[in-house]
């Protein structure tokens, strides 16, 4: 578990947006495992696809890393991808060491080409086959995610696929380039929720299959407690907490996590209204001051205000930033539906 | 597709029936002094064995039966006035090439620069090229095409050293009308090659494809020109088969003797047949151009197919 494939240390992403700078990744960390399923869970706006598309060179051109280190291990010495620029660091890279499944496969894939032309391209260049080992290939892959009758299948357009068909099409079109890191960027939200359970039992089996480690952003905490071994939640450009997804889910620590937590309509109680959590996130075009949840948190200290909090460890493998860490701070119990999770677990946790 | 094509072309039958008969219907609307040079001047008698000459004594539905029993035996018909007693296909027959050749070679050159142009706006986007070939198109559609028109033969004539008149055997004479006739087009393809190019690089599939390790280039070429180009192919056979119907005023710039102005021409001077004729090859063209267009996209985009029902969006 020791075995790092993705280090990022200090890492700092702005974009220029009308001659305003918005500091979208506020100096995060995080290390990613060989063979692990990462989950970064947080609300829209909070980072999370920005952090991920750093990792694969596809940053809007109006954005920028301002500092830090992407360290990849992928092939024994680390090499760092911040310091890639433009195409021809990234081209080598792109889809044979880190790959990427996108959130809506309805416009994932390019209307007018075929299905099994599209999974080709990506065999071609990763696996560098031609003709009739490339067609083989092609099949391989379909009957791999799932799709039955793979040489009637490859010769179809995407407009005759469904959206579940559509999204194993991309998986495939991913799997084929062999890629040691899965980026799977909310594979699942445009799905209905009977695909969705398909599509993760898919994407566990091919990890074990493909030896992959997988990065699952999301905000559906229900798919990861499916999916992840760890689970970091970030909230305004940074990681507020990240450990095990025992550790987050039944001994949450930092207040966004509790409240976060406290949002999943599992946990509501019959006849009340839902909870949510009040306030919005703070302005990234303003520089954020002390923690950068204290506005919107009911238990905020003084010191939240005024200073941001480092990581406070609470085992080897947790940890979080918030001042009720701190030795000094008053006791401040979670809130009362925390407790809660463990009775309910069974509904969340899909394991 | 063979049914849908062969139905569609016996549907296009029938319009260019309606169309003819429309057109048939208003010239008889037009007043008989029109027919004749010196109206005035002419007794009853004159005027009426002129009238019966033409055919226009018989009743409308008559006339009409007449001008359609000669079109199905391939008869064009004769000019009255534009040239006295002139069968119409020979009228037609010196002028339609030429046209077609201005025409063809003007498209030629607009595609062959404006497609390229495009796709390099559409690759630089924000960049020096990109603003160079918008003011170009903005200058093009903005100033009125008389203007520059006049400056190429002006100093287009001086500097190739050539004869302001045309001559269709001397190649140079050429240069300057396909180049003045492409200018627009250019600046028209140009301009939407470059806005759907623009559409479908922010798609989703142009990022996977980025994913998947594709180059830029190639993504440029197998994926987002391809699919920009869908909807325009669709205006392609049209345009080309408009050339044969000329230009107006490039024709008559350079005193180019092919169809432009043909028809304004023969309006006015009330020579029916020759309208008809005119109007049936301009039609026809038209809905070949339509039929043409519609075909391509069925060969380009899988979604749309044509005829069947099932399938397609």
């Amino acid at each position: 578990m020791q075995n790092k494939i993705l280090s990022v240390k200090d890492l700092n992403v702005k974009f220029n947006l009308r001659g305003r700078t918005l500091h979208a990744i506020r100096n995060l960390s995080v290390d990613v495992y060989r063979g692990e399923t990462l989950a970064i869970v947080g609300e829209s706006g909070s980072g999370k696809t920005v952090l991920n598309k750093n990792f694969i060179g596809l940053l809007d051109p109006n954005g920028f890393i301002d500092g830090g280190e992407i360290l990849y291990y992928g092939n024994g010495d680390p090499v760092d991808l911040a310091k890639y620029k433009g195409e021809k660091d990234w081209l080598g890279f792109r889809g044979n060491e880190i790959s990427m499944i996108l959130q809506d496969p309805m416009t994932s894939l390019n209307p007018l080409k075929s299905i099994g032309a599209q999974i080709g391209e990506s065999v071609r260049i990763h696996q560098n086959l031609s003709g009739e080992k490339l067609k083989q290939a092609v099949y391989d892959l379909l009957e791999e995610v799932g799709i039955e009758e793979p040489e009637r299948r490859a010769r179809q357009y995407p407009h005759e696929f469904s959206g579940g068909m559509r999204q194993r099409v991309v998986i495939a079109i991913a799997i084929a380039c062999r890629p040691k890191i899965l980026i799977c960027d909310e594979p699942t939200t445009a799905l209905d929720v009977t695909i969705q359970a398909q599509i993760l039992n898919l994407l566990k089996d091919l990890k074990v299959k493909f030896n992959l480690t997988v990065i699952f952003i999301t905000h559906d905490l229900g798919v990861v407690a499916n999916v992840a071994d760890r689970v970091a939640v970030m909230y305004a450009g940074d990681i507020v907490e990240i450990g095990t997804a025992e550790e987050v889910f039944y001994d949450p620590r930092h207040p966004y996590t509790w409240a976060l937590l406290g949002s999943l309509p599992q946990l509501g109680i019959k006849g009340e209204s839902l909870y949510a959590i009040k306030g919005t996130p703070p302005n990234l075009f303003m520089p954020v001051v002390g923690d950068a949840f204290a506005p919107r948190n009911p238990r905020a200290l003084k010191i939240d205000f005024m200073e941001e909090p480092p990581y406070f460890e609470i085992s080897p493998t947790h940890k979080a930033k918030s001042w009720l860490l701190d030795p000094r701070a008053p006791k401040v119990e979670p809130p009362e539906y925390i407790k809660n999770i463990r009775k309910v677990g069974g509904e969340v946790d899909g394991r | 597709m063979l049914t849908y094509i062969t139905k569609r072309l016996l549907r296009s039958l029938l319009t260019l029936a309606i169309i003819l008969t429309i057109v048939f219907i208003l010239l008889r609307q037009m007043p008989i002094e029109g027919y004749f040079a010196n109206y005035d001047k002419l007794s009853k008698v004159q005027i009426d064995s002129g009238l019966s000459q033409m055919g226009l004594d018989q009743p409308m539905p008559v006339q009409l039966f007449r001008m359609f029993r000669d079109l199905f035996k391939g008869d064009l018909g004769t000019s009255r006035i534009y040239r006295n007693n002139v069968p119409i296909t020979e009228i037609l027959a010196p002028k339609i090439p030429i046209s077609l050749k201005l025409g063809g070679l003007a498209l030629l050159v607009s595609l062959t620069v404006g497609i390229p142009m495009g796709t390099m706006m559409a690759r630089h986007k924000g960049k020096f090229f990109d603003h160079f070939g918008t003011a170009f198109v903005v200058f093009i559609q903005a100033v009125p095409a008389a203007v520059y028109f006049l400056f190429l033969q002006l100093y287009g004539t001086e500097l190739l050293g050539i004869r302001m008149l045309f001559d269709p055997n001397d190649w140079k004479m050429w240069v300057l009308p396909v180049f003045s006739m492409s200018l627009g087009n250019i600046a028209y393809y140009a301009m939407w090659l470059r806005r759907y190019m623009v559409d479908e690089s922010t798609k989703d599939y142009v990022q996977l494809a980025r994913i998947k390790g594709l180059s830029e280039n190639k993504i440029m070429t197998s994926h987002i020109f391809r699919n920009a180009f869908v909807p325009m192919i669709q205006y392609l056979p049209t345009s080309f088969l408009n050339t044969v119907i000329g230009s107006i005023y490039i024709e008559s710039l350079y005193s180019i003797p092919g169809m432009g102005g043909l028809l304004v021409d023969v309006i006015k001077r009330q020579d029916n047949a020759m309208v008809q004729a005119v109007v049936l090859l301009f039609a026809t063209v038209g809905i070949i151009g339509l039929i043409l267009g519609d075909v391509a996209m069925v060969f380009l985009d899988p979604r749309i197919t044509l005829g069947s029902k099932k399938g397609g969006r």
